[in-house]
């Protein structure tokens, strides 16, 4: 047990503090990941939405860019619209780059702003004829 | 060829034992014996937190206080039972429940180095209400009608374990500043 006990320690002394945390990485942390989760695969067990290998592909459906704004995770979050459209785009770029489309014009404080102040009815119903839009996509380049 | 690492096996094992029999007394043998059983039962029984935050290793060395307290630094936004008094640890869930992936994330300030720190307070889920140290800091917390920042959510109605709710974690995740 002693050797368990070293072995834990030495562990334990390893893992020490790293510096602090990057700001748009801890803006994701405390407004997102508790549902998302760390890498942004979501739960889909409990209807969290996945972001990885996902979330670009609303960029290229109409109204897909406003929804991500839109969303009441994005919108209503306490982030400012310069953090909120800095941390939009860190995880574009972090959770799904392979489904960015070419061409993609970085969100902006400005677009972002005006665009939360223009809430959604229905999210939900808003969120499943994009999703139907983007797979009709798929299904055409699968063609 | 079986045969061969069979008999080599069993000469091993003869060696090993005969060196033991030559350094030990047979009730110092018993004893040793009883306590590794004893211990290997006891070891699958340690409550192990095997949730999403475990791969986030808890970082934090430089800090002081009870973590079984309402007061200890990073309970400044927990609502429910420290899992610390309930048979698991502060970052540990208890034997028989199951953790909440999906939890709700806040900071606090560790008074011992002065900084912030970002605080994963999973609940652990499965398992009647704990019912001991029961702890209500909700520094940052915000009315139920904004539940990304609500602590007041019972999380394992998030999780794979479902209800009922048991205790909470303090989990550090990283320093916010």
């Amino acid at each position: 047990m002693n050797l368990m006990r070293q072995v834990l320690l030495m562990l334990m002394c390893l893992a020490t503090t790293a510096g602090a945390t990057e700001k748009v990485v801890t803006d994701y942390m405390l407004n997102c990941m508790g549902c998302h989760l760390d890498d942004g695969r979501g739960y889909a067990l409990r209807g969290v939405p996945t972001l990885s290998g996902y979330m670009g592909n609303f960029l290229s459906v109409p109204g897909g860019r406003e929804f991500l704004v839109q969303v009441p995770g994005s919108a209503q979050s306490d982030l400012t619209d310069a953090e909120l459209a800095t941390l939009l785009n860190w995880m574009l770029h972090s959770f799904s780059p392979a489904q960015i489309p070419a061409g993609f014009v970085a969100y902006s404080a400005s677009e972002v702003g005006q665009l939360r102040h223009r809430p959604l009815v229905d999210v939900a119903g808003t969120r499943a004829a994009l999703v139907r839009l983007i797979d009709q996509n798929h299904a055409k380049q699968n063609r | 060829m079986k045969k061969y690492w069979f008999n080599k096996f069993d000469d091993v094992t003869e060696l090993l034992l005969r060196q033991n029999a030559r350094t030990s007394s047979r009730r110092s043998f018993l004893s040793n014996f009883g306590k590794s059983l004893l211990g290997i039962g006891a070891l699958t029984l340690l409550p192990v937190y095997r949730g999403g935050a475990s791969e986030n290793v808890d970082k934090n060395k430089d800090e002081s206080g009870d973590p079984n307290s309402c007061d200890y630094w990073r309970n400044c936004a927990i609502d429910g039972f420290l899992c610390g008094c309930c048979g698991g640890t502060n970052t540990s869930c208890p034997p028989g429940t199951t953790p909440s992936d999906i939890t709700w994330i806040g900071t606090c300030l560790n008074p011992t180095d002065k900084k912030n720190y970002i605080i994963s307070y999973n609940d652990c889920c499965g398992k009647s209400t704990c019912g001991s140290c029961g702890c209500q800091r909700d520094l940052n917390n915000t009315p139920i009608y904004r539940p990304q920042t609500s602590n007041h959510l019972n999380w394992c109605s998030g999780s794979q374990a479902g209800v009922p709710y048991h205790c909470s974690l303090s989990v550090v995740l990283g320093v916010k500043d």
